[in-house]
């Protein structure tokens, strides 16, 4: 995928289909070509366990069952260094002037599933994984017991091609590790493994394996039952992930040591072959299509979808869908079911063949809007077309009604509808109306930092009462007038709160927000105003008690806060007069 | 290219260094305090009044 754009029910989707070099339609797959190619190359597909040439078949069910020519492996076209398979061709289908070709699509919904990529354990030194050449992963363990692998099933281990006896299998390589930034679960690898002893056990009864891990997760159907049959076919399950791993130069044969948490014994176990069970990492075309279909991800690196629970297969942004592992690591079964859900999501939404939107998105006056653009660029959903020396336009079908462009407005042009810049002034208003001295103005997100103060209620938490709450659809919502005004009605302390990071609702408009105050730090001091009575925080609905200490921390800054430091942020930030416009509509609806 | 920057923490006050990335994208905290209110002091020597922003030199 090159280019997105347009949004929900108008994509516009410019996809490159690469050079082949073999005409797909002609090409009958007898693998002359391949057979006088001079070039030898490790084979992808088999995790370089056998060779390819530089014509291939990619794997053996690939559709189209034809030919492709890698030119990167190519001796090379311009000029023609070999030639030999296009010599070879008897149906003329090699063409060495193919060219990528551009294909434009209109689609009404985009559904991601680009899956995912295997975690290297080149990095995890200790288990010899580049030294030994019997250490191996459980992608390279799939492909040897294959019966389509490079062995065509024969279970033989790297070194001296025999079969080994003794197997020891590690798990959580790659995964559960935040030393290694890879704190996350991987879902698929107990199974896998209790899987792969299974199928040893039926291939090779004489063969004996032994399962290093710290946390068997069989928690899917028939899954426990597997595990039991699993040990029951004479699988051992040590507690415990190694340290070290030695190999005897002579035999070639493992050493593994390991701790066994339950005995609380260093053990030391001798292996003719180690498989270590690699976790599973997000793909590297992630970041790639991320920008282009302006997706979030979460901490792990996985795309974040629009809600957890209510909306697992929807991204953030409208129309597009989300299926396997590329928003979380998931088994077959799950991967399945969510494909489906996404088809059926897309499917709802491109026959119903019109769009409903949320009445909070926003309207730009045309008249008050000087073309600046600066509302543009901080639109996560692209969802703001703005041109040098043109009005902006906002696009309601793709906007998500975060008021982060209301917000970056410097000339009051943009209106968030039922979160307009007068409502919250009037708000600020009527709060500091009377005792400002003695409040803690707050911001809170709607969906974290709000829900975080629900959740210090219903835990029946304490916090001090002076904080004064006011919700905005997303903390980049608040704008800089919004919390100066708030410091010139008196304020003490203003809190902008919002989701932490990874749970930004907008995809990543909280950035904003970081950026905003950190302006306004700059401005308070320039101002003679401390900044620290400024403050930040990220609040997730489920941190009620980081809500409580907040406020407690919140009331204790606002006890140092004088009085003449009040008076003296009240006219300090007093506005400029250009602001009057906004000022009469917020004394309009104040009434 | 990872740059050395200066941060202060508005609710402790406690200033620290920290690497930063190029294009980083990471949530802060405090070291000491946790909290998320962490102001990027852009370099800036101690005692500068200025609001991090560089100055024209006139020549």
């Amino acid at each position: 995928m090159e280019e997105v754009s347009g949004y929900i029910g108008n994509f516009t989707i410019t996809i490159r289909k690469k050079a082949r070099y073999v005409d797909t339609s002609v090409c009958n797959a007898c693998a002359e070509c391949a057979n006088v190619c001079p070039v030898l190359k490790p084979d992808e597909y088999q995790m370089g366990l056998s060779t390819r040439k530089a014509i291939y078949i990619p794997f053996p069910q690939a559709v189209p069952c034809s030919y492709i020519l890698n030119m990167d492996d190519c001796l090379g076209n311009n000029p023609i260094a070999c030639g030999k398979c296009a010599e070879a061709c008897e149906q003329d289908a090699i063409n060495y002037d193919d060219e990528d070709e551009l294909i434009k699509r209109e689609v009404g919904a985009v559904i991601v599933a680009i899956g995912l990529d295997v975690y290297d354990p080149t990095e995890m030194d200790e288990y010899g994984y580049t030294r030994y050449d019997n250490v191996i992963t459980s992608m390279e363990f799939e492909r040897l017991i294959c019966a389509g692998g490079p062995t065509e099933g024969h279970f033989v281990r790297p070194s001296d091609h025999e079969r080994p006896k003794r197997i020891g299998f590690i798990q959580c390589v790659g995964s559960r590790n935040p030393e290694i930034g890879r704190p996350y679960c991987s879902n698929i690898c107990c199974m896998n493994t209790i899987k792969d002893t299974l199928l040893l056990a039926d291939h090779y009864p004489d063969v004996q394996c032994s399962v290093f891990y710290q946390d068997i997760r069989a928690f899917g159907k028939s899954f426990e039952d597997m595990f039991q049959r699993s040990k029951e076919a004479g699988t051992r399950y040590i507690r415990g992930l190694p340290g070290d791993i030695e190999e005897d130069p002579e035999t070639r044969n493992l050493t593994l040591i390991a701790e066994n948490t339950t005995t609380g014994q260093i053990e030391r176990h001798e292996f003719d072959m180690i498989v270590l069970s690699v976790g599973v990492v997000p793909p590297k075309d992630l970041a790639k299509i991320s920008g282009l279909l302006t997706l979030s991800k979460t901490s792990d690196g996985f795309f974040m979808e629009s809600h957890p629970k209510l909306k697992p297969v929807d991204a953030p942004t409208r129309g597009i869908f989300f299926a396997g592992f590329c928003e979380a690591p998931k088994d077959i079964k799950d991967s399945v079911c969510q494909a489906g859900a996404a088809s059926s999501r897309a499917g709802a939404l491109l026959n119903k063949g019109q769009v409903q939107v949320e009445a909070i998105t926003s309207v730009i006056d045309a008249d008050a809007c000087r073309k600046c653009g600066a509302c543009a660029p901080v639109c996560p959903y692209s969802a703001i077309k703005w041109k040098k020396g043109e009005v902006a336009v906002v696009i309601e079908a793709a906007c998500a009604g975060c008021g982060n462009c209301g917000a970056a407005c410097n000339f009051d042009a943009i209106t968030m509808r039922h979160f307009t810049d007068a409502q919250y002034l009037a708000q600020i208003r009527a709060i500091l109306a009377e005792d400002p001295q003695d409040k803690v103005f707050v911001f809170a997100c709607n969906w974290c930092s709000y829900s975080g103060g629900d959740m210090a209620g219903i835990s029946r938490m304490t916090y001090p009462a002076s904080n004064r709450l006011v919700r905005t659809m997303c903390s980049a919502r608040v704008s800089e007038e919004m919390v100066l005004e708030a410091f010139r009605c008196g304020a003490p302390v203003v809190l902008v709160s919002g989701c932490h990071y990874a749970d930004c609702h907008y995809i990543n408009a909280n950035r904003q927000t970081v950026k905003r105050v950190q302006r306004l730090w700059n401005k308070l001091e320039k101002a003679g105003v401390r900044p620290e009575r400024l403050q930040l925080e990220w609040i997730s609905a489920a941190e009620g008690q980081k809500f409580a200490k907040v406020m407690g921390q919140m009331e204790e800054l606002r006890k140092t806060v004088t009085k003449e430091e009040i008076e003296h942020a009240m006219e300090a930030l007093k506005p400029k007069p250009r602001k009057a416009k906004k000022e009469k509509e917020a004394a309009a609806v104040t009434g | 290219m990872a740059t050395m920057e200066n941060f202060k923490c508005m609710m402790c006050g406690y200033e620290y260094q920290e690497l930063v990335e190029e294009g980083e994208d990471k949530e802060r905290s405090c070291p000491k305090c946790r909290s998320n209110s962490i102001r990027h002091l852009k370099n800036r020597p101690s005692g500068d009044n200025t609001d991090g922003k560089s100055k024209k030199v006139k020549q």
